[in-house]
């Protein structure tokens, strides 16, 4: 071979900035490739995660079909295990594991005809000595009322609150993706608090749930027996956090700028409204349809506040609150405890 | 579709053996460059990319009109009527509620009722980057600084997926020089590549991602809640989740280019080390500050009519920079702080009988530390929802000394630091990074990407959060 020819076959090596060697495209894409197929191995108990969490779909299913024999792969070859030790390193060794159990206790008996059902609880009194401790939890919506209502406590001694617990597209449809019944209950039992307020729903409007009893099917989003298992789950959450001996706000879902979301969100509100209006005294439903309705009785990003100045109310996503939105949603949050439980009075 | 998810990656190892094979024949790269691109953006919203091919064929109608016409009179009409597109597409998505409300609240004061109303438009993804890529190709065409392309060029110029969603901005004399030849499959600056993508996903999905949750969105979120240590540490997160995500978005971005053989200039060059405002700017967002100096400060008149026109031009496209970051006052007061301040420095160094003191290390270190402070504090108004919630936070600052601070922890203190840290590093190291990798055998390589990406992935958060400059 002339000398000619090896240069024309075998390209001079190039160099770049500090000497680095350049590559050919070829190897560009060996390197991102194989470098995306070790990292699968390594990685798939996350990603079969992140698959089992995603919506229902075709997505989900064919991401299931390659991350599920990816993890068996993974975990006989014994390549799950640095990722496995990091997550315990991190304490973080439960990110990786799916929990769809439903915990929830029997839903109470209904009293019979004759019997009186049970009284609300007496009007107890707070003060700085003794504080009302409100804890905040849901999906992504709560965040921004409950910071507002953080902003809101911080001005009366006689409440405290700890952080909000908004956790991103989780809900009580898939425990899949955050077991709101196992945290419901831990908080319950750990934090002991006298008042939750809860968000739940934002993601709740497909006709898809996790944790189902054994052998339970449900229907499309809306039909009886998605509403029965649905309606079983809101009940469970109140009567965890009822039994507890705290009273329970749930904030209602808004109007959104999408009116068949919206119309899907009026589903789900009026299971809730239902099931805390059959616990007077221990749980309240915040209707928050009208704060968030334009003149015409629609979708509207900006109203007018009390004084007639034009405000943003909705983030840019069309669902999401503003923090003018969340004030409002907060200031409602507060009449209900204030009517539930003598917040004031120590000031007197 | 976001840069760090499976969805992204599966694209991409669609879009890039494909694209390297067809790179020899221009003709079928180009229309297959602007389909990929189509479909990435797509993945937010298919109803946009019929915007982003209005933007397209506008701003080429346009060019080509600028120039084919010789009369200079004309030719400025042409060029007005292509910016009152490319920005009246921006105010109507961007901006329109905003004004009408600020609009119908100035004359509510005076107790005038006006009829307009807003209409809770959808902000598409990325439009402020391809409009401001848009206009550059315009004006540069009426400066007879660049020549107009054919369409499909000038189209995989504006729709380019790597910086179509968050930048970098880049300009016509950059980008379209490389889309007319074909790239040499033989030379590809791999070990930069993936040395970008890398640093770029752990700047993104562990440090921004863990600041923002674990102090950033509290701190800001209710400040009365947390103590003035919490709240002074929260600033500072802030300042770096903020620079960790954007940094890290755009790293992936020059990245990507890269691995399809093409190259963005650089877009931060250690921002934090900066000695001044004015120093800042020029490490800060670059592309952006770039196209503000060439698109705006300049054609206001720059620094050539005297002192005061000078700082008015300051003023006015810090002003504007502000204001092209969000629809919102406090976006504004962000760009009045940095434009008071570059007005301080400019009048500072042209005072009678200023000389230039020669940089010691303490003189550099305290102009480092006063000017990072004066940036962390333009952040409280950049990141606060109203002047009140930066008020409120800039109280809480001085008022709540004492009181515990559970959320100042190890991890958030030493993100902080890596954050900060990051940009003190010698120049060299990432270049001697750089090299060894890439003399690596291959196998190795993909080893070492593959360990990278178990890394990030098992220490960032489950789930992506958005990129902070997708909203811009």
């Amino acid at each position: 071979m002339s000398d000619n020819e090896t240069q024309r076959r075998r390209p001079r090596r190039r160099t770049g900035e500090g000497g680095r060697r350049l590559h050919s495209a070829g190897a560009a894409i060996v390197v991102s490739l194989g470098g995306l197929l070790i990292a699968l191995l390594l990685n798939a108990p996350g990603l079969h995660k992140s698959a089992t969490v995603q919506p229902e779909g075709w997505k989900r299913d064919t991401a299931l079909a390659v991350t599920g024999p990816l993890e068996s792969v993974s975990g006989a070859l014994l390549l799950d295990r640095p990722r496995r030790a990091l997550k315990a390193v991190l304490g973080r060794s439960d990110d990786d594991r799916i929990d769809t159990a439903v915990v929830i206790a029997p839903a109470p008996e209904e009293p019979g005809v004759g019997q009186t059902p049970t009284p609300p609880p007496k009007r107890e009194k707070f003060s700085p000595k003794r504080a009302l401790r409100i804890w905040i939890a849901g999906d992504s919506l709560v965040v921004v009322p409950g910071e507002s209502l953080l902003r809101a406590v911080a001005g009366n001694r006689a409440m405290a609150a700890g952080r909000i617990e908004g956790r991103i597209a989780s809900g009580l449809e898939r425990p899949d993706v955050f077991n709101w019944f196992r945290r419901v209950r831990d908080e319950m039992h750990a934090g002991q608090p006298g008042a939750v307020v809860l968000m739940f729903g934002g993601n709740d409007d497909h006709g898809f749930m996790t944790g189902l009893p054994e052998g339970a099917r449900i229907g499309s989003f809306g039909s009886p027996s998605w509403q029965a298992e649905y309606r079983r789950r809101v009940a469970g959450i109140i009567d965890t956090v009822t039994r507890n001996g705290a009273f329970l706000v749930w904030i209602g879902l808004p109007i959104t700028r999408d009116p068949a979301q919206t119309q899907r969100f009026d589903t789900i509100n009026a299971i809730v409204q239902k099931e805390a209006a059959k616990r007077p005294g221990r749980a309240a439903y915040l209707d928050t349809y009208f704060f968030f309705a334009g003149d015409d009785g629609g979708y509207s990003q900006y109203i007018a506040d009390d004084a007639g100045q034009l405000v943003k109310m909705r983030a840019d996503d069309g669902v999401h609150f503003e923090r003018p939105a969340g004030d409002l949603i907060a200031k409602k949050v507060l009449e209900h405890l204030e009517e539930r439980y003598d917040l004031t009075s120590w000031r007197r | 579709m976001l840069f760090p998810t499976a969805t992204f990656a599966i694209f991409f190892m669609l879009v890039l053996p494909l694209s390297w094979l067809l790179m020899p024949r221009g003709e079928r790269w180009r229309p297959f460059i602007i389909l990929a691109s189509f479909v990435f953006y797509a993945g937010w919203d298919w109803r946009f990319c019929f915007l982003l091919a209005f933007s397209i064929a506008w701003n080429q109608v346009f060019a080509i009109a600028l120039h084919n016409r010789r009369d200079e009179r004309a030719r400025k009409w042409l060029l007005a009527s292509a910016l009152t597109g490319n920005l009246g597409v921006l105010a109507y998505f961007k901006y329109y509620d905003f004004f009408v409300a600020s609009t119908n609240n100035l004359f509510a004061f005076v107790g005038v009722d006006v009829p307009i109303e807003t209409r809770s438009i959808v902000l598409p993804v990325g439009i402020s980057f391809f409009t401001f890529m848009g206009i550059a190709y315009v004006v540069d065409v009426y400066r007879h600084d660049f020549e107009p392309v054919g369409f499909g060029k000038f189209a995989a110029y504006l729709s380019f997926f790597p910086h179509l969603v968050a930048g970098p901005i880049v300009r016509p004399g950059e980008l379209i020089p490389q889309l007319e030849s074909p790239r040499d499959p033989r030379y590809v600056d791999t070990s930069r590549a993936f040395f970008l993508i890398g640093t770029g996903l752990f700047m993104k999905v562990v440090i921004a991602n863990y600041l923002a949750a674990n102090i950033v969105d509290e701190v800001f979120g209710a400040p009365d809640q947390h103590s003035s240590l919490e709240v002074l540490v929260g600033i500072y997160a802030y300042s770096v989740q903020i620079y960790a995500d954007f940094f890290g978005y755009t790293n992936m971005a020059i990245g990507i280019a890269l691995l399809l053989g093409f190259r963005f200039p650089q877009n931060f060059d250690a921002p934090y080390s900066a000695t001044s405002i004015t120093d800042f700017w020029r490490r800060w967002h670059m592309t952006l500050s770039r196209w503000l100096r060439d698109y705006l400060y300049i054609p206001l008149g720059g620094n050539r009519g005297g002192k005061l026109l000078t700082y008015r031009n300051l003023m006015l496209t810090m002003l504007i920079g502000g204001l092209w970051h969000g629809a919102g006052w406090t976006f504004v007061a962000w760009g009045a702080i940095h434009g008071s301040a570059l007005c301080a420095e400019r009048w500072w160094r042209e005072r009678p009988g200023f000389v230039e003191r020669p940089w010691t290390r303490g003189r550099r270190a305290w102009h480092r530390f006063c000017t990072f402070q004066v940036v962390c504090f333009a952040w409280i108004f950049f990141r606060s929802d109203s002047f009140a919630d930066a008020w409120d936070l800039i109280e809480r600052l001085f008022t709540a000394w004492g009181e515990p601070s559970p959320l100042v922890t190890g991890g958030v203190l030493t993100a902080i630091a890596v954050g900060v840290g990051s940009q003190y590093l010698p120049h060299r190291l990432p270049l001697v990074i750089m090299a060894r990798f890439s003399r690596l055998p291959v196998p190795a390589q993909a080893a070492v990407l593959s360990l990278a990406l178990l890394v990030t992935h098992a220490m960032g958060p489950e789930g992506v959060a958005p990129f902070i400059y997708f909203q811009f």
